[in-house]
């Protein structure tokens, strides 16, 4: 790829390329998965919640919301 | 009632957001991924090398766009931020604190980006060139917000300060700036940006405008995905949520 | 209603430092002890020194600012104070100015009392003396002020620390920039008006709005 680039100086860009578009890469992989992994994760303990309120008998855990 | 107003109530409410969002994320973030291959396609495979900087110039399809994000999504989750203080809009403190990790991560490529761009173009890693110096100061505001979010137990309070803090960083922002712009000119002498102005052939274009598009797209799905996970945390005791992941199980 | 007041909040606060006056002394110590350590590592030679003392100095005032930002409300958040503040008749935007007003004049005059001392350890160009008083003289109180936002946003937090540090960096850069560069474009023999204006320009941007969004910001820290 770089080695058009002229007699003197032959220097590879393809390290260069491949680098930023791996950085690319994986920093939008992991902007995918983040909030994937944060949803199963609030999930699972709203369903730990709901069987452990389950047998009690209230109707929400946050009696004194604001919301 | 106009449909279009009553479905923006309709969005405050949490569980139709949740829907909202579950549905709608995926979609953005698919068509988002198939612009961007495209672009990406198109910057590495199609544009032919450039004259002077040979390969390594396939870089500015991913650094410039990026660049754009991390400013865009800045405004953004101003926007949001003075919006949910305002009018005191719950979805809109949401989506303000959703933008923030998705902004920080376009600054992160950006800053990364252009640090590899550097090296073989000039020799360093490393340039104290004003547009990189205030992009790693916009990474600063970034965490800033971030970190004061999350420190602060109350979300809602949380949202607030933080989004006031975006508020008044989208202030500071072009001030920030023009004070790197003044000191680059004082201790270096002629200005040599880094990146000069290069004069891009009409055929070198569409990629560009594809991965601009293309993560613009993307991000509307991040946003989304990540809004609903704030939203599903902060109802977290409330019916809506049990009775949904009871009919998930 | 507002001048009582703000004699009371004035002569409350010198009070309160007159009891610590001990604590008053922190932030020029620490200036003093940044403005060693450099020298230190630098290696003391003068001629190596005497380039970089203004911007060293102008860091050893930020960084002593940036410690001694924990006091500017902490006590009063503690002792619920702050919020009668919020209660007061009095706009909570004109108490944190005047509060603001007393934390720079005790922690950041006595810097500038002290600073052609700390220049003369590092071998400051004499000619550079003037244009780095009257930078630290428009910048401190800049500092102060934008200081006090970032402390009002973190008001409610137990261990700040490192996040305050966080939050004020960007906000102070152009300070910094600006009031630093005026002396290094003084030293390469350029004028510096136009970088001493901006700062004069910004702290009085910064006395209008600055107390505003700290007042929001306490308000929501309180809420």
């Amino acid at each position: 790829m770089g080695r058009e680039a002229g007699k003197g100086a032959i220097v590879s860009y393809r390290d260069y390329v491949i680098a930023a578009y791996g950085v690319f890469a994986v920093v939008m992989l992991w902007d995918f998965f983040a909030p994937h992994v944060a949803i199963r994760q609030y999930v699972r303990a709203a369903r730990q919640r709901a069987a452990r309120m389950a047998g009690t008998g209230k109707d929400t855990g946050f009696p004194l919301s604001r919301d | 009632m106009n449909p279009v107003v009553r479905w923006f109530h309709q969005l405050g409410s949490p569980p139709y957001f949740d829907r909202f969002s579950a549905r709608w994320a995926p979609v953005a973030h698919g068509l988002g991924l198939l612009v961007m291959a495209y672009g990406l396609y198109g910057a590495l495979f199609v544009v032919p090398a450039d004259y002077q900087q040979g390969d390594s110039f396939r870089i500015l399809y991913i650094h410039v766009p990026s660049a754009w994000m991390s400013m865009a999504v800045f405004a953004l989750m101003a926007t949001y931020a003075a919006i949910a203080l305002i009018w005191r809009i719950k979805l809109c403190e949401i989506l303000a604190m959703a933008c923030a990790p998705i902004g920080a991560a376009f600054t992160l490529i950006t800053l990364v980006t252009g640090s590899i761009w550097g090296k073989p173009m000039w020799g360093t890693w490393w340039d104290w060139d004003p547009r990189l110096t205030t992009e790693l100061i916009l990474l600063f505001l970034y965490l800033g917000v971030i970190g004061l979010y999350n420190a602060i137990d109350d979300r809602r309070s949380g949202a607030r300060a933080a989004g006031l803090l975006a508020i008044v960083g989208v202030v500071l922002l072009p001030v920030i700036h023009y004070s790197v712009t003044w000191w680059n000119s004082l201790h270096q002498g002629q200005t040599i940006s880094l990146f000069g102005k290069s004069h891009m052939d009409a055929s070198m274009l569409p990629p560009l405008w594809a991965m601009v598009v293309g993560t613009h797209v993307w991000f509307v799905g991040s946003l989304l995905a990540r809004a609903r996970a704030d939203n599903l945390r902060r109802e977290a005791g409330k019916e809506w949520v049990a009775k949904l992941v009871r009919a998930q199980s | 209603m507002i001048w009582p007041a703000t004699k009371a909040l004035m002569a409350r606060d010198l009070r309160l430092l007159w009891r610590r006056r001990g604590d008053a002394m922190q932030p020029a110590l620490l200036a003093l002890l940044v403005v060693v350590l450099f020298a230190l590592a630098l290696g003391g030679e003068a001629r190596a020194l005497s380039k970089v003392a203004s911007a060293v100095l102008w860091l050893a005032v930020l960084l002593a600012g940036l410690l001694s930002l924990d006091s500017l409300f902490r006590g009063d958040a503690d002792d619920g104070s702050l919020e009668q503040w919020m209660l007061a008749p009095v706009p909570l935007g004109w108490l944190v100015l005047v509060r603001t007003f007393m934390h720079w004049s005790t922690t950041a005059l006595p810097l500038l009392v002290a600073a052609p001392f700390l220049g003369e350890l590092l071998h400051l160009p004499r000619n550079e003396l003037p244009v780095l008083l009257a930078s630290l003289g428009l910048g401190t109180p800049l500092l102060s002020l934008l200081g006090a936002v970032v402390a009002a946003l973190t008001v409610g937090m137990r261990r700040s620390g490192i996040l305050v540090a966080l939050l004020a960096l960007p906000l102070y850069v152009p300070v910094l920039v600006f009031g630093a560069g005026s002396v290094a474009a003084a030293a390469q023999g350029l004028d510096s008006t136009g970088a001493l204006l901006l700062l004069a320009a910004g702290l009085v941007l910064a006395l209008v709005l600055a107390p505003l969004a700290a007042a929001a910001a306490i308000r929501i820290a309180l809420s």
